[in-house]
């Protein structure tokens, strides 16, 4: 039988992503999932009876419009219900209420601060332009910058002609943003602290870092490049739990022809006279092809399925201290009842947002304090949301699902994770909402807690990190997972790299997957 | 006359300007208003040198040697010093595999300093730049970058933003030896060792040193320069930089007298020489936003302690660990003095002089000063007959050093090159025509003694 063009190591959204685009034009490619069910992190699980939840991911904010529009996802069965508000309770019964709605959100933060209701059209505007400035850079192959190949300098010159064109202003307010913490870069905005701990706290999301690390600025935008494209909000869930968002972009390849086997683990890639020519499966089954992609992490791609004896070293001593450091947890609960929020018990639209315990900066930082010395945060940030009120589908009637999602928990835990360490961070978790919404304890049906180890035990993602390694500025666009290999080649040929641990990683996002894609077809795979 | 050319302030950096421009022909009066100088801790480009031929008149630069030593156990330390073998067989003791390292570490640090040091000598890059000088500085250091070869640029991308945590991590396992150098990487900095950035200021530290010398060198700089003829110093303090027509006219002392000028180099903070002494009329609001926007805090205070009998060692650094750093980071986060804070003691005869680290700058009062002395005598364990602190708030009374901050804008990532202080003030020239700043809240920074000033003169005289 004729060998395929490509394997796509992992079904994860970035493999599919990348299967899609190469089947799309026109390429054999078969896609080899190690669990039973594809989508890796973006996967919806009946954990519960009747209750279906989004275990690992649980919104869509990121994923690039121009893969839903390229894809057609929504023709394959992609529907994002969009998040309208996102509600900060407060110790004192208060709470700080953010609406997409404009006049409202207006008049709620002049409650808090007329300042910051001033400065916030204007702040939102600025952020609008900064992300405008970064798209463009999303869907680059990031040259390498030490290179003199006419490639790589013209790939130097076309990002120096994009930075150029920004205008003096925006290209210094860019380079702020890439190197403040976020709690600096708002406190020159806002006064209001719950909101800027609610809007620093996007900063702090899968890394190991404080709201005033530096460094932590530049994630703000992410709230601002969905909202962009007007596709859909910035925030949002698929109809059905994430686990769609993987359905639909498996469909789509399935309807370009690419072949997809779940349950089939990969033990290594098969290496030929320094070239990829194929896998090794876990049971001893070989499969060829002419090229082979990986969107397993960097950690798992070069040490463990390729091998360090067919690298060059200083490929290997990059990898080794290519930083992962997962320090997210979730917890995901099923209801009996809704919860019942001090600052406003009666349920209405606030619970059909997204609900952040981030009342200070201050809080966030001691959350930090905590987990830089190896233990969890004692009183953590959570990021909560109840799907089921949007998508009854996934619950019972009247019942409920809650996803929360925890930062933070670090993987490195003095003592390791144990059944009991799980549990206690569940019981902080439950304890934290509780001060907030005293009945969640009775609510409670079922409980499931995943810790970073789960999440590496599970998905295979190196010490829990969700973005395949951490989005510090050292682990960024050239060097992302390591210069000069950013450009989703690989010192071995025909072996390509299309994971979340390449330029821009992180989230459900799907720009590795499309990126790669597009990488290999110019080189005319 | 109104050729006439006055210079704020009396530090290397504002002397260094007052001489460049003296010999460029201008009549240069200098006010100084500082009741004391700090000592000149920094390298001292070569350019400076060879411009005022400093050598010819005594410039004595002197490097600490051993640099550093951290107390492992009781009468145990580790010794740091320019001899390379020497460390090497201290660090040997408690970790031979770091001890093999050392040099490998040495010479890679020492060819990031080198890039540092290049870029430290030019005024700072503009990426955006119009016209054909300023691509080709742009292009220019990014050739000077690449020729080192390509391990230094890889290193220089993603060393610079990292935590010192980190890349301490990345080679040793030693946790004094981490300690003792991740003190380089926070000095002055609101910052512990966990945050991005501290690499890049640890190797700020490094610039001009000898390889495996991670603190600058002190020099009798200022002391020459103010000593060479061809400029008047008066003792005297601004009290506003008289503006006409958008440009200097010069500048109003305290006490009455008007002293006209063409030209004003301020070597006080930005934020002083703006809100303090330039009629606001004259400031457009998105300039005085970014004036507030520039972070000065204070990090550090000084403790000056007169021994009863000289101590057995000749420095003393007291960084066990990195989390130990991280810890005393902790508490000033939330405005409190670190309980258990980083110190840097040097000896000179019976005095021993102590950086102490961290220190806010929200009090400074006798019972602040009384309990930081003690906790310093208490950390060092030695007995002192006399007790001077310095607080933040005494440093900036003292030194003109904002909030106590001895670079006048914090050292961090985002107040680096073109962004130092803030993006409109980065090239020396401001806003008011015929005002330029020379301080060290400017390219290069406060690593540097003199570099600033140096290229704040050669701004003045360019566009002559």
């Amino acid at each position: 039988m004729k060998p395929y063009d490509a394997i796509i190591i992992g079904g994860g959204h970035n493999g599919l992503v990348c299967a899609a685009y190469l089947a799309r034009s026109g390429r054999r490619v078969l896609v080899l999932e190690r669990r039973e069910r594809l989508g890796g992190a973006a996967v919806s699980e009946e954990v519960f009876p009747g209750f279906r939840f989004s275990v690992f991911s649980y919104v869509v904010s990121l994923l690039r419009p121009e893969i839903i529009r390229e894809l057609e996802l929504p023709r394959h069965g992609l529907h994002v219900l969009p998040l309208e508000s996102t509600l900060t309770p407060l110790a004192d019964g208060n709470y700080l209420a953010q609406w997409n709605d404009h006049d409202r959100n207006r008049r709620e933060l002049a409650r808090h601060s007329l300042r910051d209701a001033e400065s916030y059209d204007e702040y939102g505007l600025r952020m609008h332009h900064m992300a405008r400035a970064v798209k463009p850079l999303l869907a680059m192959a990031p040259p390498d910058p030490a290179s003199l190949s006419p490639r790589d300098l013209l790939g130097m010159a076309s990002l120096g002609g994009h930075l150029r064109s920004l205008g003096r202003e925006r290209f210094h307010e860019l380079c702020r943003l890439m190197t403040m913490s976020s709690a600096d870069y708002l406190d020159q905005w806002f006064e209001c602290e719950p909101l800027k701990a609610t809007k620093s706290a996007s900063g702090i999301i899968g890394t190991l870092a404080g709201p005033r690390s530096p460094g932590t600025a530049f994630v703000l935008l992410h709230h601002y490049m969905g909202e962009l494209d007007g596709v859909f909000r910035a925030w949002g869930f698929a109809k059905g739990g994430n686990g769609s968002v993987s359905a639909a972009i498996a469909a789509a390849a399935r309807s370009f022809g690419a072949e997809i086997r779940t349950s089939a683990p990969v033990e290594h890639v098969l290496i030929e006279s320094g070239r990829a020519a194929g896998v090794v499966l876990q049971g001893g089954e070989e499969i060829r092809a002419r090229r082979v992609v990986s969107s397993a992490d960097p950690r798992c791609t070069f040490l463990d399925l390729v091998g360090e004896q067919h690298l060059p070293g200083e490929l290997v001593s990059a990898i080794r201290r290519y930083r992962f450091r997962g320090s997210s947890a979730k917890v995901n609960l099923a209801l009996g009842e809704l919860p019942r929020f001090t600052c406003l018990p009666e349920p209405g639209a606030h619970l059909r947002g997204a609900i952040s315990i981030s009342p200070s900066v201050e809080y966030l930082e001691r959350a930090y304090d905590q987990a830089k010395y190896g233990e969890f945060s004692r009183r953590p940030y959570l990021d909560i949301v109840i799907p089921s009120l949007l998508d009854p589908s996934i619950a019972p009637p009247g019942k409920h699902v809650m996803s929360i999602f925890v930062q933070y928990a670090p993987y490195q835990l003095n003592g390791g994770w144990t059944d009991e360490r799980r549990q206690a961070l569940g019981d902080t978790v439950i304890d934290t909402l509780a001060e907030y919404a005293p009945n969640i304890k009775s609510a409670i049906l079922h409980r499931q807690v995943v810790t970073p180890a789960d999440i590496e035990r599970t998905l295979g993602l190196s010490e829990g990190n969700i973005f395949q390694g951490e989005l510090s500025l050292q682990q960024m666009f050239f060097l992302r997972p390591a210069v000069p290999w950013a450009r989703y080649g690989t010192p071995i040929r025909d072996l390509f790299q299309c994971g979340s641990g390449t330029h821009p990683g992180g989230g459900v996002m799907g720009a590795s997957g499309r990126n790669a894609a597009r990488a290999m077809l110019e080189e005319g795979v | 006359m109104s050729a006439r050319t006055v210079v704020l302030g009396a530090g290397a950096n504002e002397l260094v300007a007052a001489h460049l421009l003296a010999q460029a022909g201008r009549s240069v009066l200098v006010l100084d208003s500082s009741e004391s100088h700090p000592a000149d801790i920094g390298w001292v480009a070569p350019q400076i040198v060879r411009a005022l031929d400093l050598e010819g008149h005594g410039l004595e630069v002197k490097s600490p040697d051993p640099w550093t030593a951290v107390q492992v156990t009781p009468g145990e330390r580790l010794e740091l010093s320019s001899d390379v073998a020497k460390s090497v067989e201290s660090i040997r003791r408690y970790s031979p595999g770091d001890a093999g390292r050392w040099p490998a570490f040495c010479e890679r640090m020492a060819q990031l300093a080198r890039a540092l040091e290049s870029i430290a000598v030019q005024r700072p890059p503009d990426p955006m730049g119009e016209g054909f000088e300023a691509i080709a500085e742009v292009l220019g250091l990014s050739l000077r970058m690449r020729r080192m070869g390509r391990q230094p640029v890889e290193d220089l991308l993603r060393i610079l933003p990292m935590p010192i945590a980190d890349l301490l991590d990345d080679w040793f396992e030693c946790d004094a030896l981490k300690g003792a150098l991740a003190g380089a990487g926070i000095l002055h900095l609101r910052q512990g060792p966990r945050a991005g950035g501290t690499a890049l200021n640890f190797l700020q530290h490094h610039a001009g040193c000898a390889p495996g010398v991670f603190r600058p060198p002190a020099s009798n700089l200022r002391r020459i320069l103010a000593k060479l003829p061809g400029i008047e110093i008066r003792k005297a303090r601004a009290a506003q930089i008289l503006v006409g027509a958008g440009k200097v006219q010069g500048v109003l002392v305290e006490g009455g007298e008007e002293i006209a000028a063409s030209h004003v180099l301020s070597g006080l903070d930005p934020k002083r020489t703006f809100l303090q002494l330039v009629d606001p009329g004259w400031l457009e609001p998105e300039f005085v936003r970014a004036l507030r926007a520039i972070r000065s805090r204070g990090a550090a205070a000084h403790v000056i302690l007169e021994l009863e009998r000289e101590p057995d060692f000749a420095v003393l650094a007291i960084a066990p660990s990195l989390d130990y750093l991280e810890k005393a980071s902790d508490d000033v986060k939330y405005g409190q003095v670190s309980q258990r804070p980083y110190l840097e003691a040097r000896v000179e005869d019976r005095t021993l002089r102590v950086h102490v680290q961290w220190v806010p700058g929200n009090s400074a009062d006798a019972a602040a000063r009384e309990s930081l002395g003690d906790l310093v005598v208490r950390t060092l364990g030695v007995t002192a007959a006399q007790k001077t602190v310095l607080l933040p708030a005494d440093l900036e009374k003292a030194f003109g050093w904002p909030e106590g901050q001895m670079h006048h804008a914090e050292p961090a990532l985002d107040q680096w090159l073109w962004m130092r202080p803030t993006p409109g003030l980065a090239r020396y020239r401001t806003p008011i025509g015929g005002l330029f700043l020379c301080g060290p809240a400017m390219h290069p920074g406060g690593w540097m003694p003199g570099a600033c000033g140096y290229h704040a003169a050669r701004e003045v005289l360019r566009k002559a």
